[in-house]
């Protein structure tokens, strides 16, 4: 078991370096994407600034707490990024041109191979940006105590295998539907569903997404675990629901490759 | 003359009945891009505007009130559909990059139209359906809007949606020099997000900002057609947006076909 977990910890870091070395290849592309995830940022950051101009409250945080929100956000989501993203937004062209086929065939488990083989090493940047960010936002807040970033050792890595599993399934679901590219589309939707905090919505629409379509689990907990007192209940939810959501990853994963048929033969 | 234009208007139309008929082809994919995504991204805007209004002490935010607010999100997420090119642009690329181009650049008829042609047709398809939601929606909800204005900013929206064509060629002419280039698509795409009024109506920007992000083309693709109809703004906005548009056109092309042309010469035909 040891000699498989390091086996494959020791395949991660080679294709990580591998990533680093392809980026660096592309330098305009590799800076673009830093800029890139700059103009998200900002996006994010002006829409909530203009917002507060006309009011106290979105939901029951002012702005300094949700600048906090948005660090935690650009953190999350910049930590996806590099260990993710690419990899689950190529898999359904890989799929359409028979890629997948190599893959596949290696002997190693596919979907270790499909979430992880490319790395966005350029985002290492944008990491910096966000934590940055949460840095100033924190020391806005009038009395924070910085004992419970803590929080953030248990919750950031199951915000992590939420949006992972989430997206997994929308890339996956390109085995299934071979033409998908608006399915992935799609993602970013559901996603943004999660860009903003629980409260704002209505307590069904909160339930579904913490439970059904768990995006509001992804920074809306992390960042009550910053803001306000701990309610024990609502910071296990994430570890509860991590396992089962891997466990399903992969389940539907073993269902997708029953409809593959490959493109490149 | 009159005959090579009745032949150009047949191609064009060849192309925009192609991208017809291939994007029919893929019916989940053409019911999530016309149908599912503008609905869902009404929907989260308009919990965002509610949110907004449950928060703030007075019942409008800078002279208008929840409903216009509503309205807006409600149009905005359908002009944005029609106002956005992903997918034609990451394919004009990947012609470029990976030599593809080859097989268009031989044939009798230019790389910008057989695209542009088909971006329009693509985009006619999905109005003529998705339109339908947000007409729907605010006659049902009583939402302010001046549907006899609707005509003129589809037009402006799809006159814009020539300018998006124009940056994406001038994207993918960047190619012919940095062969990876899919970043630049996204990060233009992502300013375009805040440029054109998708993600908040311009008018809530400050001064100066507001004047001259609301005089640039951009605001073309939704503030200006958006604001025409749920009545933020008037006649002399659209006025000034085909203009705007216009003029940006005119520049863009003229540097797009310079690059194209200078792309082209240093082409060496990867894909042969």
């Amino acid at each position: 078991m040891i000699s498989i977990l390091k086996k494959y910890i020791l395949l991660y870091f080679s294709m990580f370096k591998a990533s680093f070395i392809a980026d660096l290849e592309y330098r305009a592309n590799f800076f673009t994407r830093i800029l890139t995830d700059v103009f998200w940022y900002v996006a994010q950051v002006v829409t909530f600034e203009i917002l507060y101009q006309h009011t106290d409250h979105i939901g029951d945080w002012n702005l300094k707490q949700m600048r906090v929100f948005l660090g935690l956000l650009f953190i999350i989501d910049a930590f996806y990024m590099i260990i993710i993203h690419e990899n689950l937004e190529n898999l359904p062209e890989k799929v359409r041109k028979g890629d997948l086929d190599l893959l596949l065939a290696k002997p190693v488990n596919s979907q270790f191979m499909i979430t992880l083989q490319k790395a966005n090493t350029a985002i290492i940047g944008n990491l910096v940006l966000g934590t940055s960010w949460l840095i100033f936002s924190l020391h806005g807040l009038d009395d924070f105590s910085y004992i419970r970033l803590l929080w953030l050792l248990l919750l950031a890595p199951c915000s992590l295998i939420v949006i992972y599993s989430m997206r997994f399934v929308f890339s996956a679901s390109a085995v299934i539907f071979t033409r998908s590219e608006n399915l992935q589309f799609l993602w970013w939707q559901v996603y943004r569903l999660g860009m903003r905090p629980d409260s704002m919505y209505n307590p069904i629409m909160k339930w579904i997404l913490l439970t059904v379509v768990p995006v509001g689990v992804i920074v809306s907990i992390p960042a009550r675990a910053l803001l306000n007192p701990p309610n024990y209940f609502y910071l296990i939810w994430p570890v509860i629901l991590s396992p089962i959501l891997i466990y399903l990853t992969h389940r539907f994963w073993k269902f997708a490759l029953t409809f593959y048929s490959s493109a490149s033969s | 003359m009159k005959k090579s234009f009745a032949v150009f208007l047949k191609r064009n139309l060849a192309f925009a009945k192609l991208a017809i008929v291939t994007n029919l082809e893929y019916r989940l994919n053409y019911f999530v891009d016309a149908i599912v995504q503008p609905i869902m991204t009404t929907g989260i805007e308009i919990l965002l505007w509610l949110g907004v209004f449950a928060g703030t002490h007075s019942v409008t935010i800078n002279g208008f009130g929840k409903d216009f607010y509503l309205s807006y999100a409600l149009w905005a997420a359908f002009f944005a559909r029609i106002a956005t090119s992903w997918m034609y642009e990451f394919r004009m690329i990947e012609e470029v990059s990976s030599g593809t181009i080859n097989s268009l650049i031989v044939r009798p008829m230019g790389f910008y139209e057989y695209y542009l042609s088909q971006l329009l047709g693509y985009k006619f398809i999905t109005t003529i359906i998705s339109m339908i939601i947000p007409i729907i929606a605010s006659y049902y909800f009583k939402l302010p809007c001046i549907y006899e204005r609707i005509p003129l900013a589809s037009l402006l929206c799809f006159y814009y949606l020539i300018l998006v064509h124009t940056i994406s060629f001038l994207v993918c002419s960047v190619a012919f020099h940095l062969t990876k280039i899919s970043s630049f698509t996204v990060a233009k795409n992502l300013m375009l997000w805040i440029l054109t009024g998708e993600l908040f109506p311009l008018d809530l920007i400050p001064q100066p900002w507001r004047s001259q992000l609301i005089s640039l083309p951009f605001a073309s693709g939704v503030y200006l057609p958006v604001g025409y109809i749920s009545g933020r703004v008037d006649h002399s906005y659209m006025v000034h947006g085909f203009i705007s548009v216009t003029i940006a056109l005119v520049i863009l092309n003229l540097i797009a076909s310079w690059l194209w042309k200078i792309g082209l010469r240093s082409y060496s035909g990867t894909g042969a």
